[in-house]
């Protein structure tokens, strides 16, 4: 009996406790400013996965850059919200409605979680910035493969490539890739792009679609080959490799580093970040600290560039999910 | 190789510099209360200092880093023992004898043999990790799909031996956790599987949330008041606050197999620091000449799993330093790190980036060593937790329980999650199901999923690539043998038996 009643009494004091944590935790709203003394408080840059990765990388180094300059009156904090693959930190982002303090990064999942239909939330449902800088992707295989080019591929049977994730950039273009050439490799999603680079140089794997940054790491180190690129021209980093357009492919897919706000913002709020993000995006600082340290290629969209290139992205991800069967 | 000793001598004169051995201290501190603190692990620990480390100088930061790493295996054991709480998700297995033997007031050698498993299992990583790091990556990519699903299965066939008494109860607990192991998005068609429309759902369920709650909390709703209470309490002696030496040279076989087990495991891309503890407890108690003690307070069963999860974290980092690969979670936000600090993670960094590579291997022997001091220090001190009442501990520890899992996400919703595991990890307790089985399902089944599913999708569903690769047949006949002898040798024992009746008769 003394038994049974510390037992109650234990779990009337997890939920007293539980009651207190949730109290402490209640979210801060964000108020709505005036537009004449924007930005007048603390900016808010919210990434919506973890620490340590590709769009906190990105968001981090933006943040510092515009600290050395000295671009805003106010401090800007950087805060990672990550889960449910990007839709914790998107739906965030869109709860803020209307308030020009809080900011976002676009990353694949911007469009795929939305497309699945589980977050109620669009690339619609927020107001696009600017872009400040563009990844393409590298076709390479190890540097003893028998496959020298493109023409190897639709010649070979019973390739493979890794993709980081089952729907991803890489899975994207590798499907884009069998339609476009006719070759009938098979599509093997893993969980991180650290693990398609281990099994592609362990030989599990033929073929990858990776990052500049980590696929000319290799090259130089002499343990790969890159056969093609997909941005529409050639990469400064890589002159003798040929784009995919200029082989007569149609697979133009670049992984865009753009910013993005609440829907419903001030007019006057997007202009003054596309000023801030133009400076950042033409100033040396970005270029060493972010560009070239990663082997992405230099632009800046505005706005209305960038909101098309958003749409354009988002067509090309329903249509490879369409035929993946992931949405009908 | 020798020139490898010559650079690393280099190396720790450069890590003994003021910064870097204040950067060292910081993080190790960091990293052995993250560890501590249910729910927040390496990987949290790591991330939560990264923003701050990146404004130290390169070296100073990554060291910072690293000692967090490692300093977050020291610290998950503690709570382990003394609370039964594993302080993250590596320390799981340690919980299974680390806290029987607080219970039964040994929280001092118990505590005492996971710092020198830890310290041990992390010497022998480093030695291989300065000895042959770019021989063993090479060796580590040998692993690819098929050869990973053969290591499962093989595992799988070890933990067997974990169920406990009632093999139908505890094939039951192991399938539970393989169904929340596929919980979230499908690793290969990216549909989300059995997320009840919950969009909080797709990343999966962490391991933490479900071992907090499964063994921590289910032991706290459990707890009768009488344990613990100070006459009872009154007959542990005061040496037993102390590290035993005796008992943890005994323990000698369980730290070397604990220590090689964890290290080659932790070099494989995608397998982990939890599997390697599984599999090294497993091993332990297959090998014993006493496997019923395990369970009960064996001091083998703190050995092995503690060995094995430090030298994992230099398994782990071997891709990353070698190749350029990030192998798990906690080295991808690292690589995060090195990469922000300006430095290419890749196959030429010990060629360009000699010197700095050399220190910061250099600044984990000696954080290695700082760890060691700090924890024995305070063993006697975190002890004398195992006599406090637990209607005074309990509160505090669920309160912090709730802050650490909610610092890993910032989610109420893994707060509620855990309390569920917790009514879960009760409910079987009183049920008679080892919570064991439910882990280790959750640990290996994804492994095993992706391993197969992968090889189908190349072979195009021919199922004889499994035999082809000599790594994977190897694996497979080892298993055999092993799933087989036992069996074997009690038909040999009933017709020896059978003969010795006859021959009475």
């Amino acid at each position: 009996m003394e038994k049974h009643e510390a037992r109650k009494g234990m779990k009337r004091r997890m939920l007293l406790a539980c009651g207190a944590v949730l109290l402490v935790m209640q979210p801060m709203l964000g108020s709505v400013a005036r537009a004449d003394d924007y930005p007048n408080k603390t900016m808010n840059y919210i990434v919506a996965f973890g620490v340590g990765g590709g769009s906190d990388i990105i968001a981090r180094t933006m943040v510092k850059v515009i600290d050395e300059k000295k671009l805003i009156p106010v401090k800007m904090l950087v805060e990672n919200r990550p889960g449910g693959s990007g839709a914790i930190g998107y739906s965030f982002i869109n709860s803020q409605k209307g308030d020009p303090y809080y900011l976002g990064g676009v990353g694949v999942s911007f469009f795929t979680t939305p497309l699945l239909g589980k977050m109620p939330l669009s690339y619609r449902d927020f107001t696009p910035l600017a872009a400040i800088a563009r990844s393409p992707y590298i076709l390479a295989v190890t540097a003893d493969s028998d496959i020298k080019s493109i023409d190897d591929i639709k010649k070979a049977t019973g390739l493979t490539i890794g993709t980081a994730g089952a729907v991803s950039d890489p899975a994207l273009l590798s499907h884009l890739l069998n339609k476009e050439t006719g070759a009938t490799i098979k599509v093997v999603p893993y969980d991180g792009e650290g693990e398609v680079m281990a099994a592609v140089l362990g030989k599990h794997l033929d073929l990858l679609f990776g990052n500049p940054n980590e696929i000319l790491e290799q090259v130089n180190a002499g343990a790969m080959r890159a056969l093609a690129v997909t941005s529409a021209e050639r990469m400064t980093s890589l002159p003798d490799v040929p784009s995919f357009s200029e082989l007569g492919y149609d697979i133009v897919h670049t992984q865009l580093r753009g910013i993005i706000m609440p829907k419903d913002v001030p007019a006057e709020a997007v202009s003054y970040w596309e000023g801030i993000l133009k400076t950042v995006a033409e100033s040396p600082e970005w270029r060493t600290q972010y560009v070239d340290r990663f082997n992405e290629i230099p632009i800046f969209l505005d706005s209305k560039a960038f909101e098309a290139e958003i749409a354009a992205t988002s067509a090309r991800y329903e249509t490879l999910m369409r035929e993946l069967g992931l949405i009908k | 190789m020798f020139d490898s000793w010559y650079l690393l001598a280099d190396g720790l004169v450069a890590a003994s510099q003021p910064n870097v051995l204040a950067a060292i201290m910081v993080g190790a501190i960091i990293g052995l209360f993250i560890g501590a603190l249910p729910g927040l692990g390496p990987t949290a620990g790591v991330a939560i200092l990264l923003p701050v480390a990146v404004s130290f100088d390169g070296t100073s930061a990554i060291a910072a880093l690293g000692a967090v790493y490692y300093g977050a295996q020291y610290g998950g054991a503690v709570t382990a023992i003394l609370l039964g709480i594993p302080g993250d998700a590596s320390a799981t297995m340690t919980v299974i004898d680390g806290h029987k033997l607080a219970r039964n007031g040994k929280a001092g050698a118990a505590l005492g043999l996971s710092i020198a498993a830890s310290f041990i299992g992390g010497l022998i990583g480093l030695l291989l990790l300065t000895a042959f790091a770019t021989t063993i990556a090479r060796a580590a990519i040998a692993f690819g799909p098929i050869e990973m699903t053969a290591l499962m299965i093989f595992s799988l066939s070890l933990v067997s031996v974990l169920g406990g008494k009632d093999l139908n109860k505890a094939m039951m607990s192991l399938f539970l956790g393989l169904f929340i192991g596929t919980i979230g998005l499908d690793p290969m068609i990216g549909l989300p599987r059995f997320d009840f429309g919950e969009v909080r759902l797709f990343d999966g369920i962490e391991f933490s949330i479900i071992a907090v709650g499964l063994f921590g909390l289910a032991e706290m709703y459990a707890t009768p008041p009488s344990i613990g209470k100070p006459e009872e309490a009154s007959r542990f002696r005061f040496r037993e606050l102390f590290p035993d030496v005796r008992a943890t040279l005994q323990c000698w076989r369980e730290l070397g197999s604990g220590s090689l087990i964890g290290f080659f495991i932790g070099i494989l891309p995608g397998a982990g620091a939890t599997a390697a503890t599984m599999i090294a407890y497993a091993f332990a108690k297959r090998t014993s000449k006493h496997p019923e003690r395990f369970g009960h307070g064996a001091l083998e069963g703190v050995a092995a799993p503690e060995a094995a999860n430090n030298s994992a974290a230099y398994g782990n980092m071997i891709p990353m330093f070698a190749l350029g690969i990030p192998g798990s979670g906690t080295t991808a936000v690292l690589m995060g790190g090195l990469l922000m600090i300006g430095l290419q993670p890749g196959p030429m960094l010990f060629q360009t980036q000699s010197a700095f590579v050399w220190t910061i291997f250099g600044s984990f022997y000696i954080g290695n060593l700082a760890l060691v001091a700090i924890t024995i220090v305070l063993t006697p001190i975190l002890a004398t937790c195992a006599f406090v009442r637990p209607s005074f501990l309990f509160p505090g520890v669920i309160a912090i329980i709730a802050f650490g899992i909610f610092g890993i996400n910032n989610s109420m919703f893994e707060v509620m999650l855990v309390i569920g595991f917790g009514i879960l990890g009760y409910l079987m307790m009183k049920l008679d199901y080892p919570p064991v089985p439910l882990v280790l399902g959750m640990i290996l089944g994804p492994i095993l999923e992706r391993g197969i599913r992968r090889t189908l999708v190349a072979s195009d569903g021919d199922l004889s690539v499994f035999f082809k690769s000599p790594i994977a047949l190897v694996i497979l006949l080892i298993t055999l043998v092993l799933v087989v002898s036992p069996w074997l040798v009690s038909q040999r024992a009933k017709r020896q038996a059978d003969v010795a009746n006859t021959i009475a008769k």
